[in-house]
């Protein structure tokens, strides 16, 4: 893999040779027309550009020489110099220098030296006439047309390249399936070579829409220091892994849930300095955000050293709001009671600031890491700070499921959201107000016929019984925000990688099905969404 | 002679996809119809009404299959189709939807001219767009030719139904 330096100096040279175009062609038309205003605005503009990518990067000659010719270019704008005489040859001296240097660090070469160039910058911002040599020839034999290496692609075809690739792992799937049923040799060695490219070409094309975590992760600096200043707090950011890979339509999905998560550690999490020297902290704020890879998933973590969540106080909310009854409350334990905070609505700023607390709470931030299929978690400790989690897929396209059958029909369930499954006889279950509870791992959990969930109507479910039960049940035990939901399904069948087609219309409105995934066979697999299913069980318990 | 041909040539036919619902036969203009199909294995899909068979996998597409007879009560209630059926793939607007029938479609070509327009009350007072197109007599049969982009809108396809008792604004207020 290539080192961060080297990806940005491929990027870095790849905008400047675009720049280094562009320039040569308005210098080009601002000749032929000294009056041609964009093309001056335009000139200024890609010099100023220029000078800051190169200042960053830290080509000093660059940014230096730009530095000068955006001053000329400045001085022509604002009407004290006209584009004549002497000035257009220095100037296109000076574009076609700046594209020699860009050139030699493409080259890894040492810079050439351009003081000879600054000085008659100089001279012609003093007003002087620059010394002018003889240099026409030479330099008509040494120009070089070249392209870049870096294309620039719009993510809408990627998207489109993605899509295709999903289609073919599903007719992969297929013409392995049949070779093997049809048993001829050669035409199982041509599935199986056809197999491996076309795993190859789905991991290229994944990798291809891959950016580091850094290219979010750097603009936080800066917001950091904002909502720190306007809240009055001094806070440390330190970043973490932003090598880390992950699709950039992820990254793009999470951008506001970040913002939002740094905004309220900072306004809610964070003290003042003075509020934790009292508590005997050290006076400046840490706040962290981190990534990691674990197995498949891309871990983003924002952490936070203040105040923590008071899970008592979320409980009495909770009561308060009518999310729960207040004997119920009393039982939860406290990730049950933190995963209260995700509810639409629910917010614990006692006083709307400017950063933080306009309504737009933790729900928001949840329903978008829902809709990519991943996971939200918060853990804290009073006192000591808070951690949100996001498990995030890698990719969007290509995701592993848990395939089951119910009623004769295959179904899949993202094993993102699934924890695990067990098999368990009738006297494993109890009825406790009209609902199946079982007993796994210690937990006691919710258990609901999935049949029953996805049919009978709208209304509350019937209460259960345990008569219904015959033999083995087989469960899926699904996780969703920290709830925990058993699914009695009537057959598991296997764990698989599918490719999920987004359902289509007009029955997208329904969103108990996060899509269909066509499998080898070429039936039609639904797969549900965990989200929209614990919820439905929610309304309908009885 | 050869002009007067000439002219009857000239007048507009339209050839239409006729297929029959109950006893009536109906008609689709062919440009609608994107192909006819035995119709494939159907993956129930709860949570849709229930003349919404389901979704088919139709070469790589997941088409929604629904059944007609069913939508506009041509059938006993509770008769199910017979056991093999052919499905009209339509093209509507953004999406394809596949029309269960229980006999093969036939192409029919006629002269616009011989369509007549519906009369007013046997318009559907439910649905807003009109979708009878206008009725068509050829040698005593009658075909009504049904403008099906009219009739395939989501909204009508899922009776208005708002997005489901799941979804996470109706949990809210029933939490």
């Amino acid at each position: 893999m290539k080192s961060r330096e080297q990806e940005y100096r491929e990027i870095f040279m790849a905008e400047a040779l675009e720049y280094y175009d562009a320039m040569s062609r308005h210098i080009s038309e601002l000749e032929r027309n000294p009056a041609d205003e964009p093309a001056l605005n335009e000139l200024f503009r890609l010099m100023h550009n220029l000078k800051s990518n190169a200042r960053a990067m830290g080509y000093t000659q660059i940014g230096e020489a730009a530095h000068h010719m955006e001053t000329i270019f400045g001085l022509i704008r604002s009407k004290d110099m006209t584009f004549t005489g002497p000035v257009v040859t220095v100037l296109f001296d000076g574009i076609d220098t700046i594209g020699e240097m860009i050139r030699a660090v493409g080259a890894d070469q040492e810079a050439s030296d351009i003081s000879f160039l600054l000085e008659n910058l100089d001279r012609l911002v003093r007003g002087e006439s620059p010394i002018l040599e003889d240099t026409q020839e030479e330099e008509e034999a040494n120009r070089k047309l070249e392209l870049s290496d870096l294309v620039y692609i719009q993510i809408k075809k990627l998207d489109h390249l993605l899509n295709l690739v999903g289609e073919l792992i599903i007719d992969r799937d297929r013409v392995l399936t049949l070779s093997q049923e049809i048993g001829n040799p050669a035409l199982m060695a041509a599935a199986a070579h056809f197999s491996r490219i076309a795993d190859d070409l789905q991991y290229s094309v994944m990798d291809a829409r891959l950016v580091g975590v850094g290219s979010l992760f750097n603009k936080f600096p800066r917001v950091v220091r904002d909502v720190a200043a306007a809240e009055e707090k001094d806070v440390e950011l330190t970043i973490v892994g932003e090598d880390i890979q992950i699709d950039r339509n992820i990254l793009q999905i999470i951008t506001d849930s970040l913002l939002h998560l740094v905004r309220n550690a900072i306004g809610h999490g964070l003290e003042t300095p003075a509020e934790r020297i009292a508590a005997g902290k050290t006076g400046q704020a840490h706040l962290t955000l981190s990534a990691q890879t674990e197995r498949d998933d891309v871990l983003i973590q924002v952490i936070d050293d203040g105040r923590g969540i008071d899970v008592e106080s979320v409980r009495r909310k909770a009561v308060e709001r009518g999310l729960v009854a207040a004997e119920t409350a009393a039982t939860l334990d406290p990730d049950a009671v933190r995963s209260f905070l995700f509810e639409p609505g629910f917010s614990m700023a006692k006083q709307v600031t400017e950063i933080s607390g306009r309504g737009v709470g933790l729900d928001v931030v949840k329903l978008a890491i829902d809709s990519l299929g991943g996971q939200l978690r918060v853990d804290s400790v009073m006192g000591q700070g808070t951690t949100f989690t996001l498990v995030l897929p890698t990719s969007i396209a290509v995701k592993g499921a848990l395939l089951f059958v119910l009623d004769e029909r295959n179904y899949a369930i993202p094993l993102m959201h699934t924890d695990s499954v067990v098999s368990l006889m009738p006297d494993d279950f109890h009825v406790v107000g009209g609902m199946l509870l079982a007993r796994v791992q210690d937990e006691n959990l919710p258990v609901v016929p999935l049949r029953r969930l996805l049919h009978n109507g709208d209304g509350p479910l019937a209460p259960a019984s345990k008569a219904e039960l015959n033999g083995r049940q087989d469960i899926i035990i699904v996780n969703y925000s920290n709830r925990k939901l058993g699914l009695i399904v009537d057959r598991f069948l296997r764990q698989q990688d599918i490719v999920i087609k987004p359902m289509s219309k007009p029955l997208d409105t329904i969103d108990l099905f996060g899509g269909v995934t066509l499998l080898g066979s070429g039936q039609v697999c639904l797969v549900l969404d965990v989200p929209a299913l614990t919820r439905l069980f929610l309304a309908r318990r009885p | 002679m050869p002009e007067t041909e000439k002219n009857a040539k000239q007048e507009a036919v339209i050839q239409l996809i006729v297929f029959r619902l109950g006893d009536e036969e109906y008609g689709i203009r062919i440009e609608q119809v994107k192909e006819v199909t035995i119709t494939p294995e159907i993956a129930r899909m709860p949570k849709t009404p229930s003349f919404v068979k389901g979704i088919a996998n139709l070469r790589g597409d997941i088409i929604t299959i629904i059944d007609l007879e069913e939508r506009f009560q041509l059938r006993p209630a509770g008769e199910e189709l017979v056991a093999t059926t052919y499905t009209l793939a339509i093209e509507a607007k953004d999406y394809t939807i596949g029309i269960m029938v229980r006999e093969v479609p036939q192409p029919l070509s006629i002269p616009v001219s011989i369509i007549e327009k519906a009369p007013e009350f046997i318009q559907d007072i439910n649905i807003q767009d009109k979708y009878i197109e206008g009725i068509a007599k050829i040698n005593g049969r009658i075909v009504i030719v049904l403008d099906m982009l009219k009739l395939l809108t989501p909204a009508e396809i899922m009776q208005l139904q708002p997005k489901g008792e799941s979804s996470a604004a109706a949990s809210r207020t029933k939490a």
